[in-house]
């Protein structure tokens, strides 16, 4: 649930309203100008309505400085952003070649995995010249390598499920596996702020879709319901499968799925699980195993777990980990399997070094420490933004945090901002969240130190302070102080 | 005000186009837009308080009309068209008809109607055409209108 004030609600739609009347007002101006250049498409029908990319062309184009930007080094705790200018409104960006080493709060780097690793990057080093760095086939052909059969075996492992099987990118691990599993005649029912993944494996199944409200198994247990008692469009036969599919961690939101009741109310109405555990692999959980571990819950009662190594693990791909018979089957008729290349070698060996070393299998207690640090941080960062008054979504536990801005006006306001104090964060806007809710998405990872996170924390109240985005009253000082006395008697 | 909060659950409708008169605020949005419209006209315009109820009724016709019963498709293009045959005012809610939402939108044209007739004591040109726009408008958003096309107007290629 999410606090807007009433007045920043009225504000956020009279600046949407503001801006979608000078699109058009443009747009109106281009078509009269556009009325007497020739056309020599004659008998060609347009590639896009003028409609369709309204705003991507009016409103995105405008601020198109905030997203994108280019860097040049690893994504570590601090790193290179490249600087670009623009000659003509920000319709066309020009890069320089000037850097500025700024702070990293938008890469996905839960454990620090993304730079230079002293255990893992000689073995990935050391298996891209055995190996080399593609295998120049698809799995079925000739891309099954030991460094494959090994990884599958140490995810399974990992995950706590019988098998695996692993695909060169994440996205299509969803997208190409859903309509393995689901065809016509099965009905999908999602969350309803699922990733765009999810989404489209959904629609290209042609099981029908249903969504539930995010993260409320009441409603959940409602729309199963009903959809149980309906049957199939216009035959109302039964169901031939029902899978409900839920993410362990939402990247927009922070929050962390409520996978106990959830799975209570699958098991009765004898739906599948599909657990998208994209974000919370290897960052949460005591050892690391991901939301089932941190919320108690027997990794049998999930039916699929899917998840992808981009996060925390440092690498690319994804996994899919299940009972020995659905990988089996998997592996007979998933594309993604039989077409697409096999993942990269030394992406794979990047994988299982970062297993072992979480496992602390590397003979060191580095594992141990990256995970009790990457909680410490968010733990620490959550709380103090939110005692200097920023409203802030997300569980405890989570490394993502966003920051609600909701005017379009603050999103390029915090954003350059930030970056002329050297602190690099992602903003989030319309399409990716709903129209209200924009957000700075902030995401921390176990290779920040305390004085990384005290430096950010002051530019982002500064800025918060320039930008007006202190929506909830700031917990005032003598209120600590005199709770640090009653302490300390 | 500062400290009043509303609080905003995410919608469960997945149309981006039109989950967002689905949040607390847009109501109260459209009338205060309405208000300083009207405010603005008498500014420029220097004219009676009626004559701008009525210049404000008309071009909330047509901005309305062209917006909620003209323009067809969203702006996204990664919708990939699903929406392209339909008006917004036949995407809002899902296609569902007699929500909240939509009763409301059907009243805002009837009040506007009243008060620019009102507060120009029903004289003749103005009387005529505030009667047309809101009769227009009304029966744009009759439930029994939904996705019918008048002698093809408006219709798919």
């Amino acid at each position: 649930m999410i606090a807007i004030p009433y007045l920043t609600a009225l504000t956020t739609f009279f600046s949407y309203v503001l801006l979608f009347v000078f699109g058009q007002i443009r747009d109106s101006f281009r078509k009269i100008t556009d009325w007497y250049s020739s056309n020599n498409l004659q008998g060609y029908a347009p590639i896009c309505l003028g409609l369709e990319d309204f705003y991507i062309r009016r409103l995105y184009l405008r601020i198109q400085d905030c997203f994108g930007r280019p860097i040049s080094s690893a994504p570590d705790a601090w790193f290179d952003v490249v600087e670009r200018y623009s000659n003509d409104n920000n319709k066309t960006l020009i890069r320089t070649s000037k850097i500025s080493r700024c702070l990293n709060l938008g890469s996905y780097n839960y454990l620090g995995f993304a730079a230079s690793d002293e255990y893992c990057t000689p073995r990935v080093i050391e298996s891209m010249k055995k190996y080399s760095p593609s295998t120049c086939s698809s799995r079925v052909d000739a891309g099954t390598t030991s460094l494959h059969e090994e990884l599958e075996k140490y995810v399974a492992n990992f995950v706590g499920k019988p098998a695996a099987i692993v695909f060169g990118m994440g996205y299509v691990t969803n997208s190409a596996v859903l309509p393995v599993l689901m065809g016509k005649g099965g009905l999908i029912i999602s969350d309803s702020l699922n990733h765009n993944s999810i989404v489209n494996g959904a629609r290209g199944s042609g099981a029908t879709v249903r969504v539930f409200q995010h993260n409320t198994p009441s409603h959940l247990e409602e729309v199963l319901r009903e959809r149980i008692a309906e049957g199939q469009p216009r035959t109302h036969r039964p169901w031939k499968k029902i899978i409900v599919i839920v993410e362990g961690i939402y990247s927009m939101e922070g929050e962390l799925c409520k996978l106990p009741d959830i799975i209570a109310i699958c098991k009765k109405y004898k739906a599948y699980t599909y657990l998208d555990e994209a974000h919370s692999i290897g960052a949460v959980g005591k050892t690391g195993r991901g939301v089932c571990e941190l919320l108690g819950v027997d990794p049998v009662d999930v039916d699929i777990m899917m998840g992808t190594f981009t996060k925390s693990f440092g690498s690319c791909g994804g996994y899919i980990a299940g009972s020995k018979e659905l990988i089996q089957y998997l592996k007979y008729t998933c594309p993604a399997h039989l077409y697409a290349t096999s993942i990269s070698p030394p992406a794979a060996e990047q994988i299982i070094s970062a297993i072992k070393v979480i496992l602390g299998e590397d003979g060191t207690s580095r594992g141990a420490q990256k995970l009790a640090r990457i909680q410490e941080n968010s733990n620490f960062f959550r709380s103090e933004l939110q005692k200097m008054g920023f409203e802030v979504l997300g569980d405890n536990d989570s490394p993502v945090m966003p920051i609600m801005l909701y005017n379009p006006a603050k999103i390029p306001a915090f954003s350059r901002e930030c970056l002329k104090q050297n602190v690099a964060v992602v903003t989030v806007a319309f399409p990716a969240t709903p129209l209200l809710l924009a957000r700075a998405r902030i995401c921390l990872s176990a290779s920040h130190t305390k004085e990384d996170l005290i430096q950010a924390l002051e530019v982002i109240s500064q800025v918060g302070d320039l930008v007006g985005i202190k929506y909830f009253p700031a917990e005032p000082k003598k209120q600590q102080e005199e709770e640090k006395m009653l302490k300390l008697e | 005000m500062a400290n009043l909060y509303v609080k905003a659950a995410p919608p469960v409708d997945l149309n981006r186009n039109t989950e967002w008169f689905t949040y607390p605020g847009v109501w109260t949005t459209y009338i205060l837009i309405l208000f300083f419209a009207w405010l603005l006209v008498l500014s420029i315009f220097g004219c009676s308080p009626g004559m701008a109820w009525t210049i404000v009724n008309l071009a909330h016709f047509a901005v309305t009309y062209h917006f909620f019963h003209w323009k067809k498709g969203t702006p996204f293009a990664d919708d990939q068209g699903i929406y392209n045959a339909l008006t917004w005012w036949e995407q809002i809610d899902n296609g569902k008809q007699l929500t909240r939402n939509r009763k409301f939108l059907t009243v805002v044209p009837v009040v506007l109607y009243l008060i620019a007739s009102h507060t120009t004591d029903y004289q003749h040109p103005m009387l005529f055409l505030n009667t047309l726009a809101a009769i227009v408008l009304v029966i744009a958003k009759f439930p029994n209108m939904h996705k019918v096309r008048i002698f093809g107007i408006n219709a798919d290629k």
